[in-house]
């Protein structure tokens, strides 16, 4: 019983973060149809990012979100205006190649400018952890769970309530229309990418104190959060919110019961069932 | 272009005479970068200490680098480029277990001697190889000797394994598990974990429900810190936590003091060991690279020195120098050194390992008695 409890809980914690980079590419993914396969990468930049915040200026790793979040999104942006812009009516393929290749360029540039050294973030809580009971959980996951709910609501309000919501969604569902009432798609799409890249910095910020960094962090994080989005449903915040969760907990679970080492399988079973009885994703409307 | 041939002559004569004075050449592979190359680095710099040493001693050694980035793959291209186009006369390397034993294979094709420093993986010096040989102990080592320490002083009765799912992790705690057997431990729970996952909690949530007396834990560099790190989190409290090596030995590990406390960990050697020459190398190494060595470090160092020194006695000559690793025996940092064929190992060396504990952030030696520095802390106090 303490095992089960203990592993639902470790697991949707760590689903929440899996939740936040999908959210990310699920957004840019929406508005551009552009998947974004450097998503991993840029949460490996937001966990460099505040592994020196840390180490140099002694920033606490959950308060430099308000640092890596902003930093991230205006790389994002710039991104999105160098390059991403440029394909965007390109086919499919020539948008993956680019998004690969931009994927590639930052862990490489990250592994001449950092070495290949692991980094670990260590703070006073690092392995501290509150206990309910016989089950206990770690602090600073919990407080990355608090943030990354907190980030979630704060974007699913400002999709929902406010006018550069309301236009990115109306450019998510419909391109041309949206550009016909009057929306700049263009910006759109730049705050789109932006927004994107800032979750992910913030999962980086929020990920960095439990986990360790290395340039080639991003990889396993570009597939996780591309499974958690297409198990959700491409293009729907709240999908990817429920993908993260099942998957980070699903992952555990196996652990648990079916062995480490089995858990990808696990996961990827799900995956597999998911598609074959809903191609759609959990809440995906239609096919693209 | 009429010189040309009278060079070559020339050279073969030299080489034949076996010229002194011409540095040997012999090949390094390593992890130099990749996922392993923070003890990659004790390597490299084990080596470049050895060399150096050899150049004071009037044994010039050219150095032929190869960067393996942890991966067999490119260990394998690695030895064949050093075998057919650098023309080497020996190898030493690669660190990791899966790259060794990919490695071996070939170096037995190219007939090219390899000299393996530090992998543990027993298969490497089990298949009848004549051109492989291993300075360091094996895998089989690494659990015995920790069982020997505890079991010398306390009276566990059952004990929980979790290892990375890879050459290193599953033959290290294979011949660890029926040793434990062997002491009549029971084993509660055997968990092969895939590294570069952020979360271990319902694993070892698992392993703390079957209340284990020992946890022997074998794992490269970051998951050391992240699984022990996770366990003090889950209160995950054994009369001791045993580290096969590798991760738990770093400077880094020891350094993260809230989680690294007490651990017991063996070792292929530490600084306070007699052997000859030991306590100089701890000091130089420190003094050069500003951190302690690591047991990887002594090894490489040590595996230079003496594929060095037979090279050069065999006149780079391959054959030689095969013959001349199987027929010498050496006494250096690494204590006596002798290649040898027994329990169906060749060319293995007989070394024996020792077992370190941290205390107050540092690594003390606490068996074998007679190279001991502290007294055991066992079991450890809740």
């Amino acid at each position: 019983m303490v095992v089960l409890l203990q592993s639902i809980l470790s697991g949707v914690l760590i689903g929440g973060i899996y939740a936040l980079i999908g959210i990310g590419l699920t957004l840019i993914f929406g508005v551009m149809r552009v998947i974004n396969f450097a998503q991993g990468e840029l949460v490996m930049v937001g966990m460099y990012l505040t592994f020196f915040l840390f180490k140099l200026l002694g920033v606490d790793p959950f308060v430099s979100v308000v640092v890596t979040m902003p930093a991230l999104f205006l790389l994002g942006a710039i991104l999105y205006r160098g390059l991403i812009d440029r394909v965007t009516d390109a086919p499919q393929q020539n948008q993956i190649l680019l998004t690969i290749g931009i994927g590639l360029v930052l862990s490489n540039t990250a592994m001449l400018l950092f070495t290949s050294n692991y980094r670990i973030l260590s703070t006073t809580y690092s392995s501290s952890s509150v206990a309910l009971g016989e089950v206990h959980l770690s602090t600073p996951l919990l407080y990355c769970f608090a943030i990354t709910v907190a980030i979630t609501a704060a974007l699913y309000w400002f999709l929902m309530r406010t006018d550069t919501g309301h236009a990115i969604r109306a450019t998510a569902q419909d391109r041309e229309a949206a550009q016909l009432m009057g929306v700049d798609v263009r910006r759109m799409g730049v705050l789109a990418f932006g927004l994107g890249a800032s979750l992910a910095g913030a999962a980086g910020a929020l990920i960095a104190p439990t986990y360790y960094i290395f340039p080639q962090v991003g990889s396993a994080f570009t597939l996780k959060a591309f499974v958690v989005v297409v198990l959700g449903g491409m293009g729907s915040v709240v999908g990817a919110t429920l993908g993260g969760l099942l998957i980070g907990t699903a992952e555990s679970l196996s652990a648990a019961y079916l062995g480490s080492g089995l858990k990808e399988l696990c996961v990827y079973l799900i995956f597999l069932l998911v598609l074959l009885l809903k191609p759609s994703g959990l809440l995906g409307k239609s096919r693209m | 272009m009429k010189a040309l041939p009278t060079i070559l002559v020339a050279c073969s004569l030299l080489a034949s005479a076996g010229a002194r004075a011409a540095p040997i050449k012999i090949g390094v592979i390593n992890s130099i970068t990749g996922p392993e190359a923070p003890i990659g680095e004790n390597l490299t710099n084990g080596f470049k200490l050895a060399q150096e040493d050899l150049a004071k001693a009037g044994t010039p050694v050219e150095l032929v680098w190869e960067d393996d980035t942890g991966k067999p793959q490119v260990a394998l291209s690695a030895i064949e480029k050093l075998a057919t186009r650098d023309g080497v006369a020996g190898v030493v390397g690669p660190y990791t277990s899966a790259s060794a034993n990919a490695v071996a294979k070939l170096a037995e094709r190219y007939k090219i001697p390899l000299l393996v420093p530090a992998a543990a993986k027993e298969e490497i010096t089990r298949q009848g190889y004549k051109y492989v040989f291993r300075i360091n102990a094996p895998a089989n080592v690494y659990g015995s000797v920790i069982l020997d320490a505890v079991l010398s002083v306390g009276k566990p009765q059952t004990i929980a394994f979790i290892y990375e799912n890879t050459d290193f992790g599953t033959s290290t705690s294979k011949t660890a598990k029926e040793y434990a057997q062997k002491k009549g431990l029971r084993i509660v729970a055997d968990e092969a974990y895939s590294k570069g996952t952020p979360d271990y909690r319902s694993m070892l949530a698992q392993v703390k429900a079957k209340n284990p007396d020992l946890i022997f834990m074998v794992s490269y560099v970051a998951d050391a810190i992240l699984l022990m790190r996770q366990s003090r989190e889950l209160q995950l409290a054994p009369q001791a936590f045993l580290g096969g090596g590798a991760g738990f030995t770093t400077v880094e590990f020891a350094a993260e003091k809230q989680i690294s406390g007490l651990v017991l960990t063996s070792t292929q050697w530490t600084d306070e060991v007699s052997w000859p020459g030991a306590k100089q190398f701890f000091n130089r190494y420190q003094a050069k690279f500003g951190k302690e060595p690591t047991y990887h470090a002594a090894c490489a160092y040590e595996s230079l020195m003496v594929m060095a020194e037979t090279v050069s006695k065999a006149g780079g000559d391959r054959d030689k120098t095969r013959d001349g690793l199987r027929a010498g025996s050496w006494n250096g940092i690494l204590g006596p050194v002798k290649f040898e064929d027994y329990d169906g190992f060749t060319n293995q060396n007989h070394h024996p390992m020792l077992v370190e504990q941290i205390q107050q952030g540092r690594f003390e030696t606490v068996f074998p008695p007679q190279f001991a520095s502290k007294k055991i802390v066992f079991p450890v106090p809740k």
